[in-house]
């Protein structure tokens, strides 16, 4: 049979694909290429592009080039010049939030303020902030101006640029006294400057004012001690009146925000002062844990490991919060009949101090080509109108911008008692500055203190391993630390 | 001239999967050899350590035993579950009943499904105060434990939901068991041999090939267990791993040790360990098929 006649016999059997393939191997085998005669010339050119093979291969190569260039030109986007080439462009790296509007109207106010600079803006998911910012320090693709904060200031040291010159410089057009004395310490501690804060929270004694009342239990007071609390914490630990079980206290797991204040109120501390040792199995810090593991296993104030209404203080079942956060603030507003107010942190053995504060702030790469327009955006991000449009999920770190919002004498929302936010800064501090901290805190020694918790080792059994460990990967891992951790 | 022109053309088709796997897998791979033997921290440039990586995950570090173990249990308990479920299944979709693709497809439909988010719907189910589970439990007097929340039931409600997704296996099953020979189970019927005789005695040595496909795929697949012990603590709102490690699968200790705190090299001995005892065991399991897998030649 020939191959013409072939492919109409298959083509009437509707398979003409099939048939070019098959007559295109035997015209490829036979160079047979009269046997197209009398084909349609639909058909036949298909055939011909099928018999093309330089064709083929050339789109075989092509595909996986272009997916090269694709990735290539995705790679690069910091790189990419600004088409308006009188304009100065800076990137910023920036977390995604709900105050996403607010953050982008700021950027088109500051652009409109400063027409010889054009912001770019990447958003990137909080909780994929700092990898995706690794991956760009590792490219060398790093943005001018980039999210940090007292936590990621250690690691972030070497890739930083020092902004003592800039805030010295134009001390009086920021404001530099308008920040809080403690936030301003923070700042410059160390003497260098190496990122502007913008918001902050600080660790407090939440408690649920009805719970209180119904029980008859006195409000916490600013002279409270670790005693006081577990006092009032087993009264107010019960049925309620929807025989609903009222808890005196919540108990925070996985992570530090708890249990390193009563470590620190104890007396201990969890790295030495040049961050080389971990200090956990000292007897203060060990009064510290079992302060915190007593709550729940022996005082049960607190409920059992894992146990408990999952959404926490905002449930109205706990009558108080050891620690806490203000981005849980909204989330508190919303829940109707929750009567809340916060109060200073009950006394440890050693005294108050021991809450920590956390600084959210702006910094600037070293190898900014523009330090300029990254400051002057820095500057304009850190301003006081800029705070006051974006400080929802913060507390503010400017006593103008308090004064107008959180200390407002017209404001209506919980806490009443807003005031002791500031009262409490003065007795906190930032967590160690420490380039691993997070590693070793939440991969080396929180584990440790689950088992504490359920009760499978003792606070002491709990130091001594966590201790063990984080040494351990302190003597292997760490990154280098220069002068003081804390 | 025919070899030269057959050349030519394995290397036209097959050039572009060849020069993609030297590329993408080869030289990563022998990479990351090179990095397993350094520190690096992706920002700074690799330091040449010798054998310290090797030496801190097997002696120090307090992460990768418990990490082995979870992965262990995982897979002692996981794959021989999921194979004697898949086959069952298989062997309950092969008889000729009302409705019978329906039930097929309603099988294998949760193999289909992400495992995030049939984890987000599983962790709520487990939730230990407000999970569909306990509120059950409660209502004829039984407290739950904390399914998701207690280091000692954690992996074990891993494992259970883990289970959801035989799909895969139940297919091939389904697939092997059509096209074994009736002939031979009729000749055993008429030699007096019961259900389970001839299930035992003939059914299964027909199917042994794809027990042992099944097998060496779920052994390697259990291994390598990382989307649902992210999405278990992900759909918590916790840090994957936990509580206190109990659901650290190894690849997921991989993950954070790479990705999350950029130690490169130990991520890279850590891979290359998995490798190691990925292939040994697959060895043993092709030595060991030998005594047990029937083939038709």
């Amino acid at each position: 049979m020939d191959i013409g006649d072939a492919f109409v016999r298959s083509s009437k059997r509707g398979k003409p694909l099939q048939t070019v393939s098959r007559a295109h191997s035997r015209i490829a085998r036979y160079g047979n290429s009269h046997a197209l005669h009398g084909i349609d010339p639909f058909w036949k050119g298909a055939m011909i592009l099928r018999m093309s093979l330089p064709w083929r291969s050339l789109l075989l190569y092509s595909l996986p080039l272009l997916a090269a260039a694709g990735f290539w030109h995705a790679a690069f986007p910091i790189a990419r010049e600004d088409q308006d080439s009188t304009k100065t462009q800076i990137t910023w790296l920036a977390q995604i939030s709900s105050e996403r509007d607010a953050q982008l109207q700021l950027v088109k106010d500051f652009e409109r303020e400063n027409p010889d600079i054009s912001v770019r803006v990447l958003w990137v998911p909080p909780n994929q902030y700092q990898v995706k910012l690794k991956t760009l320090l590792a490219a060398g693709l790093v943005p001018d101006v980039f999210n940090t904060g007292d936590i990621w200031l250690a690691y972030m040291l070497p890739f930083l640029k020092d902004l003592t010159e800039f805030t010295e410089r134009d001390a009086d057009d920021m404001d530099l006294e308008d920040f809080y004395p403690d936030v301003r310490n923070e700042m410059f501690k160390g003497g260098k400057c190496f990122y502007v804060p913008v918001s902050m929270n600080v660790s407090l004694l939440y408690y649920n004012e009805k719970l209180f009342e119904d029980r008859g239990v006195e409000p916490p007071t600013a002279d409270w001690t670790w005693s006081d609390y577990i006092d009032a914490g087993q009264k107010l630990t019960g049925m309620n009146a929807e025989d609903r079980q009222v808890w005196g206290s919540t108990i925070t797991g996985g992570w530090w925000g708890e249990w390193l204040i009563l470590v620190r109120q104890a007396g201990g501390e969890i790295f030495s002062e040049d961050g080389r040792r971990c200090l956990l199995d000292t007897p203060e810090a060990i009064e510290g844990l079992t302060f915190y593991a007593d709550k729940m296993l022996s005082q049960k104030i607190s409920p059992p490991a894992g146990r408990g209404p999952s959404t926490g203080f905002a449930s109205g079942l706990y009558a108080m919060s050891l620690g806490g956060h203000a981005s849980s603030w909204i989330t508190y507003n919303q829940v109707p009949g929750l009567d809340w107010n916060v109060q200073v942190l009950p006394a440890g053995p050693a005294g108050r101090e021991g809450g920590e504060v956390a600084l959210a702030a702006y910094g600037m790469a070293s190898t900014s080509k523009h330090p300029e327009a990254a400051w002057r955006f820095i500057k304009f991000l850190t301003s006081p109108d800029a705070m006051e449009r974006t400080g929802g999920t913060g507390l503010p770190v400017r006593q103008s911008v308090a004064a107008k919002t959180l200390l407002a004498p017209e404001r209506k929302s919980h806490p009443r008692d807003a005031g002791i936010v500031y009262e409490q800064l003065k007795f906190s501090r930032t967590i160690p500055r420490l380039p691993d901290f997070i590693e070793v805190t939440m991969q080396i020694i929180q584990p440790e203190i689950d088992l504490l918790l359920e009760g499978r080792q003792s606070p002491e059994e709990a130091a001594r391993r966590a201790t063990a460990s984080a040494n351990a990967f302190l003597d292997t891992l760490a990154v280098e630390t220069k002068g003081d951790s804390r | 001239m025919k070899a030269r022109t057959e050349t030519f053309w394995f290397w036209l088709f097959a050039g572009p999967a060849v020069v993609g796997f030297l590329i993408f897998a080869f030289i990563p791979m022998l990479w990351s050899l090179y990095l397993s033997l350094c520190r690096y921290d992706v920002i700074h440039p690799p330091e040449f350590i010798g054998l310290s990586n090797y030496f801190y995950l097997l002696r120090n570090d307090p992460a990768f035993w418990p990490s082995v173990k979870v992965t262990a249990v995982f897979a002692l308990v996981n794959v021989p579950a999921s194979l004697v479920s898949a086959l069952a299944v298989a062997i309950l979709l092969n008889q000729k009943v009302f409705l019978q693709g329906a039930f097929r497809t309603v099988f294998f439909l949760p193999s289909i499904l992400p495992a995030a988010a049939s984890t987000a719907v599983f962790v709520f189910i487990f939730d230990p105060d407000n999970g569909l589970l306990n509120s059950l439990l409660a209502g004829v007097g039984i407290t739950g434990p904390a399914w998701l929340t207690s280091s000692e039931w954690a992996l074990p409600t891993l494992i259970l939901i883990s289970l959801w997704g035989f799909g895969s296996a139940m297919l091939i099953f389904l697939g092997s068991l059509q096209g074994i020979s009736q002939e031979l189970n009729e000749a055993a019927a008429i030699d007096g041999a019961g259900t389970w005789s001839r299930f035992r005695n003939v059914t299964l040595p027909q199917i042994s090939p794809v027990i042992f496909f099944n097998l060496v795929m779920g052994v390697i697949g259990a291994l390598k267990v990382f989307d649902l012990a992210f999405a278990f603590g992900a759909a918590q709102g916790k840090e994957p791993g936990g509580p206190a490690r109990a659901t650290l699968f190894y690849v997921l200790n991989l993950y954070d040790k790479g990705f999350n705190y950029f130690h490169m090299g130990l991520a890279s001995a850590m891979a290359w360990l998995l490798f190691i005892v990925v292939v040994a065991l697959t060895v043993f399991n092709f030595w060991a098929a030998k005594k047990w897998v029937h083939y038709n030649n």
